[in-house]
This record gives structure tokens, sequence and C-alpha cells, in this order.
């Protein structure tokens, strides 16, 4: 009796074992997903993806007869806003991602003069003070120049004093991610333009043209141990080879996004080919043998018949491909560089989210929250390529399955 | 079916016939295309990175191989003399890093495909596979600013509490941590194939001979599918050896010297090629072909050492 008992107890312990075991991939998760929203929830929004990530810097003065407001503000000022009914303006001591104490604007009336500026320097753009821009000074023609140092308070109040300034200088915002946003996108177009066809077509020639034996097994083999090298090998690759080759080719001066994508075509390979090869071996034997009893050339099935009906894995290699894509840091980071830039050409050196990340968090100091932000945009977008993923995997298994019965 | 006719037939075969030449043509083509990568890859690598030690770098000296392998110090101030660079040290935290973080991550892995594939009631190992194919699926920069944020602050203060100087949290124990939450969803998902193949026959046995349904777990189930899991390790220790983004966020990036402390700085084979990318010629950028090099061997002959091992382990065969 008491040995069965032990047993039990040996049970029960190994089974808690088992489940405190399983506890860890959970709250491994739900902290990861819990920190990066928790830091990054605050500066997600749609500006932070339109916004250029370098903050600009502008001097400029108002319009000639132009006229002070004495308007109203609209809506509710935020506490700690210093407001000034002459001017149309508000605003209020703040500080920026370096810590840096700045004046940030909280309010353009829209009758303001500030609403009107032009740009001093060449062309006299027109150039209007928008919310959430940071002032660095405003110069009177009498009184001593404001600056942000000395806080919004003074700001104000020496706008109150004066009739008119000599010139404001400040800075947009900044700490947007359209370059690399865009970055991202453009990579994963050129990747599936070199990675697709000669993928689709690897994965075509050992399922439908080449004969069960060494020659094939040898390729496959070969395309299977890609899956092994490190990401960070893939982008020495990309250094020494497809980077001097663009250069060569093009106008690019080092890395640039040409280099990146055919980076990353490669070490997609052995993913879209497997993923392509799956779709084809369960396309029935019976559809080409009608084809071709039709009298349609074997190009003809390739093409008409057994491509279109392996369309659902041929969509989910492309799908698996843009998650990786986006995922992909270190091969980039030799392949392109990690320069985050804000103008975005193929030749350019500007870099996707995930080295966005890189390259603030190993920048000092690290910029955790934009990082975090950036982090949710991966994660949401990874995670919903998966559901898609299995959406179309179950649908086209039951659609199978209803063929065959 | 006139002469005419058939002879246009003819030409029309004939001329299919050229087209689905040319079409395995190109088929093949991209077939022998995607195979040749590999060989693009290991010959580029090696080419490079034995420059250092063939050439005399620009005037700088042949670095020695020799000494580039042991010696325990990485170039440090900005004297660009050859043989300051050494890899040893590099080699040997690598190893021990992956060794530590498998400790944990492979025991967690393991029991977590067990209970996914034959503990857990049906809707919780539902739930259980999607946490672990989403945690998959985090690309492993996310994992770096989560060791950041997160891993780097809690070893940081455990530190402060032993009366520890920690610099910033950047330690062997962080770069663990962080390696071990990334192999384990890559270690349950083949774990938990390998347990789910093994013979139903064998666990009917085993539960006819008396033991219960855990004893078949753990001494049956698990010995049987011993095999698979230890394909998920050799998997998981590759994706350790190689990880580069992530552990560059929380080692430290040491320069000098292999220290087994737990809470001391670190730097392995990638965080050091990742190090000091400015340069685009010359000695400094070659050495990380070296490196890229170094990390290849040690990957290969991990590799080839696991798996003789687990040759020599072996797999229970069970005539169905």
């Amino acid at each position: 009796m008491s040995r069965r008992n032990a047993r039990r107890l040996r049970d029960f312990f190994l089974n808690a074992v088992t489940y405190l075991s399983s506890t860890v991939s959970l709250v491994a998760l739900v902290a990861i997903l819990l920190f990066i929203f928790g830091k990054g929830y605050k500066l997600l929004n749609f500006d932070l993806v339109v916004e250029n990530f370098e903050s600009q810097g502008f001097v400029a003065d108002f319009y000639p007869g132009f006229e002070t407001c004495g308007c109203v503000a609209e809506i509710d000022l935020p506490e700690g806003s210093y407001y000034s009914e002459k001017w149309g303006i508000a605003l209020s001591d703040s500080t920026d991602l370096l810590g840096k104490t700045v004046v940030e604007v909280d309010y353009v009336h829209p009758d303001s003069p500030f609403a009107y500026l032009r740009d001093k320097g060449i062309g006299s753009e027109p150039i209007p003070l928008r919310t959430d821009y940071d002032i660095i000074r405003i110069a009177f023609e009498t009184a001593p120049t404001a600056l942000s140092r000395y806080g919004a308070a003074n700001m104000i109040a020496s706008l109150d004093a004066s009739d008119s300034i000599r010139e404001i200088e400040f800075e947009t915002k900044g700490g947007g991610i359209r370059g690399s946003i865009l970055t991202t996108l453009v990579l994963i177009g050129l990747t599936l333009l070199f990675a697709l066809p000669i993928g689709v077509g690897a994965a075509v020639y050992l399922n439908e043209y080449a004969a069960v034996g060494r020659f094939s097994k040898l390729l496959r083999s070969f395309i299977e141990t890609l899956t092994g090298v490190p990401s960070i090998i893939y982008g020495l690759m990309g250094l020494a080879v497809f980077v001097p080759l663009t250069v060569r080719l093009t106008g690019a001066t080092g890395g640039n996004l040409i280099s990146g994508a055919m980076t990353l075509a490669v070490i997609l390979m052995p993913v879209i080919i497997r993923t392509t090869e799956e779709s084809l071996k369960v396309v029935p034997d019976d559809f080409r043998q009608a084809s071709l009893a039709l009298g349609a050339s074997k190009t003809q099935t390739t093409f008409k018949v057994v491509l279109p009906s392996a369309l659902p894995g041929i969509m989910t290699a492309v799908l698996l491909a843009i998650g990786r894509i986006i995922g992909e840091s270190a091969a980039l980071v030799f392949a392109i560089g990690t320069t985050i830039k804000d103008d975005v050409s193929l030749t350019g050196k500007s870099t996707s989210l995930a080295v966005h990340i890189w390259a603030m968090m190993t920048d000092e100091p690290a910029n955790v929250e934009l990082s975090a932000t950036i982090a949710i945009i991966i994660v949401v977008i990874v995670v919903t390529l998966n559901i898609l993923i299995k959406l179309i995997t179950n649908r086209y298994l039951k659609k199978r399955l209803g063929v065959g019965a | 079916m006139t002469g005419q006719d058939i002879v246009a037939t003819m030409k029309n075969t004939a001329a299919s016939r050229r087209v689905d030449h040319l079409a395995k043509g190109v088929f093949l083509a991209a077939a022998l295309i995607s195979a040749s990568f590999i060989f693009l890859i290991a010959g580029i690598v090696l080419f490079r990175g034995f420059i250092p030690f063939l050439s005399d770098n620009g005037g700088l000296g042949r670095v020695d191989l020799f000494h580039f392998l042991t010696a325990d110090v990485w170039l440090i101030g900005q004297t660009f003399v050859s043989n300051l660079y050494g890899v040893g040290y590099l080699i040997l935290s690598t190893l021990f890093i992956t060794t530590l973080s498998l400790l944990i991550s492979f025991p967690v892995g393991v029991l977590t495909a067990l209970f996914i594939a034959k503990v857990a009631p049906a809707p919780l190992a539902k739930i259980l596979r999607t946490v672990i194919e989403t945690l998959a699926s985090i690309p492993s920069i996310v994992f770096g600013l989560f060791g950041a944020g997160v891993i780097l602050k809690l070893v940081y203060d455990f530190s402060m509490a032993i009366g520890y100087q920690s610099k910033g949290g950047n330690s062997i124990l962080a770069t663990v941590l962080v390696l071990a939450l990334m192999t384990i969803p890559t270690i349950t998902s083949i774990s938990e194939v390998a347990i789910r193949s093994v013979d139903k026959t064998l666990e009917h046995g085993s539960l006819a001979l008396g033991a219960s349904k855990t004893q078949t777990n753990f001494k049956v189930i698990l010995a049987a599918a011993k095999s698979g899991i230890f394909t998920a390790a050799i998997l998981g220790v590759g994706r350790s050896l190689g990880e580069a983004t992530a552990v560059s966020l929380v080692a430290g990036g040491r320069r000098s010297g292999v220290s087994f402390d737990l809470l001391d700085t670190t730097g392995t084979l990638t965080t050091m090629m990742l190090e000091g990318l400015k340069e685009t010629t010359g000695l400094d950028y070659d050495i990380r072909f070296s490196v890229g090099l170094v990390l290849m061997a040690v990957i290969l002959i991990t590799n080839l050492a696991l798996n003789a091992v687990k040759r020599r382990v072996g797999s229970v065969h069970v005539k169905a």
C-alpha cells in the first residue's frame, strides 16, 4: 500500500514538473508582450508612421503685415501649459527623447500669426508652426532672446511684452519611422521579386521534372544545408558578394536596398522551395495525367494546371517569407548597414524596422520606448501573418480532403 | 486529316517540344542556382577569412593563425597591430554560454513538449501550442529588446542585492537567459513531433504491464523519442551559437579574458563580428570574415560531435 502511495506521490511530482515547465513559455510570452506594449504604446500613433526620424530645424519669421490675434483658445489646454491670447499659442515645458529640457508647442490657434510663418532660408517657403514642435529660441528686435532653457513661462511672458519678433527657431519632432517602414516594404517587394521565381522554379524542377535519384537528392541536401547557416554568415556573404556587385552595376556607394534584398532572397530560398514543393506534392497526379491526355504539353500542364493548384502553398511561402524579412536583423546589419534614413531609394542605405531597433539599442543612450513601439508593429504583423498562414492551410487541407472523398 | 494538317500538327508538336525543353532548362537552372548558394557562402567566407593569415595585410604583417585562435585579447585601443586580434576567449565563452542556455532550455523544452503531447487536457494543449508557435515566430531582435529592457534590469537588481558591481546587468547570466527563451520554442516543437510519433503499441504495452500513465510518459515515451529529442537539442544549439543581434544587446562586449563568472560581462564570436562596422577595407574589415570562418567551424564541429553522440545514444527500434 505504501509503495503505491509512493508511486502516486512520484507521479504527482513528475506531472507537476511538466506543468511548471510549460508555464515558462507562457510567462515569457506574456512578459514580452506586456513589456513592449507597456513601453511602446505611448508613442504608437499615426504620426509616428508618417513622420521622419531626423528632426528638422527651421528659422522662420512672420510675413509682412501680420496681425497679433488676441484669440481665445478653442480647446482645453493641458495642465502646465502657458497660453498667450495675444499670439494665440500655448507652450509647455517638456523633455525630448534624449532627456533635454525643451519648450513644446501645445496649441496654435488657426488665426495666430505663428500659423503663417515663412522660412528665412532660400525660397521663403511657408512653414507653419505645429503642435508638438519644439521651440529652440524666439529672438526679438529689442528685448533679449527667449531661449528654451529659460522655460515656457518666460517665453510666453517675453512674447506678451513684445509686438513683433525678429525670428523664431524651432525643430520638428522627429523620431518617426516612415523611412524604415518604407524600406521594409521595398525590401519585401524586391526580395520576393528575386526569390520567388528562382525558389518556385527550383521546386517545380525538383518535384515535376527531376528523376528520383541521387542527383535530385544531392540538390535537395545542398538547399537544406542553407537552413543551418546563421543569418550573420549570410550577412558576410552579402557584404562580400552582393554589395560589390550592386556598387558596380548601380550608382550605389555601399550597402544598399538591392544588396540587402539579394541577401534576404538567399536566406529565404530553402523556405520557399520546401513550402512550394509540399504544395506541389499534394496536387493529385490525376490532374497532370488528365491535362497531358487532353493534348497539353508538359509546359502547359505545369503552368496551367499544376502551379494554379499549388497556389495556396505558394501563398503560404510568400507569407512565411514576409515574416522572415520583417524580423531579420543580423544579415541586414552587414548587407545594408545601420544608417536610419528618411529618404528611401533602391541604391540608398536606409534600413529596415528590425535593424532600426538594433541601431537605437546599441546607441547611447538606448531609445527603449521607440524600440518597443517598433517591436509592437513587428510582432503584430508577424502574428497576423501566422494566423493567415493557418487559415490558408486549413482551408486548403479541407478542400483537398473534399476532392479526395 | 489532309497532308497539310498533319504537317502543321507535326510542326506544332516540334515547337511545343522545344518549349518543353526550354522550360525544363529554366527550371533546372533555378534548382542549380538555389543549390549553389551554399558553396558561394562557404567559398567566400573561406576565401575572405584566410586573407589575414596569408597576406601581409597592407604592411601590418601576417596574422598568426595559432595566435588568433588561442589569444585571449581582442584588439584593444586604436593601434592596428595585426597580432592584437584573438578569438580564443570568444570561442570558449560562446561554447560556455551555449551549454548553459541548453541546460535551461533543454529540460524546459522537452517537458513542455511532453506536457502538450501527453499530459495536458486538450484545450490547454491547444492554447500552449499557440503560445509556443507565437514565441517561435517572434524575431530575435524583439527577444534582444526584451533582454535589454527587462532581463538586464533584473540581473542588475539581483547583483546589487548580493553586493556585486554589475556593468548595467550586461552579463553571462542575461545572455544565457535570452538564448534559453529563444531556443525553448524550437526544442519544444521538434520534441513534440518526436513524442507524438512514438509507436502507440509501446505505450499500451507499458500500461498493460501495470505502469502508471506518468511512468509510461517518462520511462517509455521519452526514451523512445530520444533520437528526435536529441535532434531538437542540436537545432537549439545551432541557433544559440549563431545568434547575433539579440546577444549583442545583453552581452556587454567583453574585449579580453575569458570569464566564467555569471554576473561578469561576456562576448561571443557573433557580438565581436557586429562591433565596429565602420571600416570597409583593410585588416579590420577582413578579420570579421576570419571570425565568421571560426564561427562556421565551431558550428560544424559541434554539429558533428553532437550527431556522433546521437548515433551512440541511438534510438529504440521497435518492430510494430
